[in-house]
């Protein structure tokens, strides 16, 4: 008589034609799909952090406070000029544009609740620019690195013992080699971790401009949720997560 | 389909957000700090082991990840079963990096006891 009545229970929760755990089809293969990429990545940064290991965690690698302490974009600028030189300076500005970024979309989807087309639209398009301005600060970044410095997949200037890169880079060639140069995987990984984060944010941007069409158009309001916005805002606030460990791994350790 | 809200819901959604966001800076700037204070050796950072310094931002960046992951994916808000299928599995990754760290670590004493060619 109880256990009939649990068993109905159960087959009515689990037995197909609901949703148990409270959630659509397309927000569960998301989060799945999300899942899988957190293995991806972490796959990348566990191959990072074993090759740092197996090289001498700081004394066999490229001290990422002598290599990342440009910040483009400030010559000339009264006050902001000493960011230049300033290590992890930039990356700081782009850690807090991206976690930004991150709270826009959220706000967007606390507006999709209440069916605010207008607010949803807004903050939608704020996220976009943060998105577009994290991306623009990572190319100045790349750029700094692979013209002025001379850092490539193949190659990495900075001497672990000096922090110094005493190669001589000009006109985009390596004019004088280092006596001593980093290892490669450095500039490798570097290159290839970043690379792929940032292809992520670069999808994330394209699908969180095809939202605002839509929301524009009033699709979502037409369709009486807005809950495309909140599965497009998982994958964003994802890449932000993932910008979490990069920063972590290859800046702050 | 749509979850209507009230307007105390949504007040007090807002503000766990920006509640949210002003935790997620303040340990950003701390990991920061701490990273520079390093190495500029700083007072009492002067000859400190990186080791410290590291456990510190990685315990922040966990910081961060829960703040992210539960509230800005609305995760502490779901279904529990949901939460934890996708939870869970991450203990995989956890035991890979555990796993790869020792790894690295015997790559290096293998290449401190073999002398290179």
């Amino acid at each position: 008589m109880a256990n009939t009545a649990v068993q109905v229970d159960n087959n009515k929760k689990w037995g197909g034609g609901s949703r148990p755990m409270d959630a659509s089809y397309g927000k569960l293969m998301m989060w799945y799909f999300l899942l899988s990429d957190a293995f991806t990545f972490g796959a990348l940064l566990i191959t990072y952090a074993t090759l740092r290991i197996s090289a001498g965690w700081t004394d066999g690698w490229t001290n990422a406070n002598d290599a990342f302490k440009a910040f483009p974009g400030v010559e000339g600028v009264p006050i902001l000029e000493s960011l230049n030189g300033t290590p992890l300076a930039f990356v700081t500005l782009m850690t807090f544009i991206l976690i930004l970024s991150s709270v826009f979309v959220v706000r967007a989807v606390q507006e999709g609740h209440r069916m605010n087309q207008k607010g949803v639209a807004f903050w939608m398009f704020l996220g976009i620019l943060g998105g577009i301005a994290f991306l623009a600060c990572q190319g100045a970044e790349w750029y700094g690195l692979i013209v002025h410095e001379g850092l490539s997949m193949t190659y990495n200037p900075f001497d672990p013992a000096t922090g110094l890169k005493n190669a001589v880079f000009e006109n985009g060639h390596i004019v004088k080699e280092a006596t001593s140069p980093g290892p490669k995987a450095f500039g490798n990984l570097f290159f290839l971790i970043t690379g792929f984060h940032g292809t992520h944010v670069l999808s994330g941007i394209i699908f969180n401009i095809i939202i605002l069409v839509q929301t524009l158009k009033g699709t979502y309001q037409q369709r009486g949720h807005y809950e495309m916005v909140e599965k497009v805002g998982l994958y964003w606030h994802f890449v932000d997560l993932v910008w979490v460990f990069v920063f972590l791994v290859f800046y702050l350790l | 389909m749509a979850h209507h809200l009230t307007d105390e819901e949504y007040k007090s959604q807002k503000s766990a957000v920006w509640r949210a966001t002003f935790i997620l800076s303040v340990a950003t700037i701390v990991e920061i700090t701490l990273a520079l204070l390093h190495y500029h050796e700083w007072g009492p950072f002067e000859g400190m082991s990186k080791s410290i310094i590291s456990s510190l931002m990685i315990i922040l960046s966990l910081l961060k990840a829960f703040f992210i992951v539960g509230e800005f994916m609305h995760v502490k808000y779901e279904v529990r079963a949901l939460a934890l299928t996708i939870l869970v599995p991450l203990i995989f990754l956890i035991y890979g990096v555990i796993m790869f760290m020792w790894e690295g670590s015997m790559w290096k004493w293998l290449r401190d006891i073999w002398p290179s060619a």
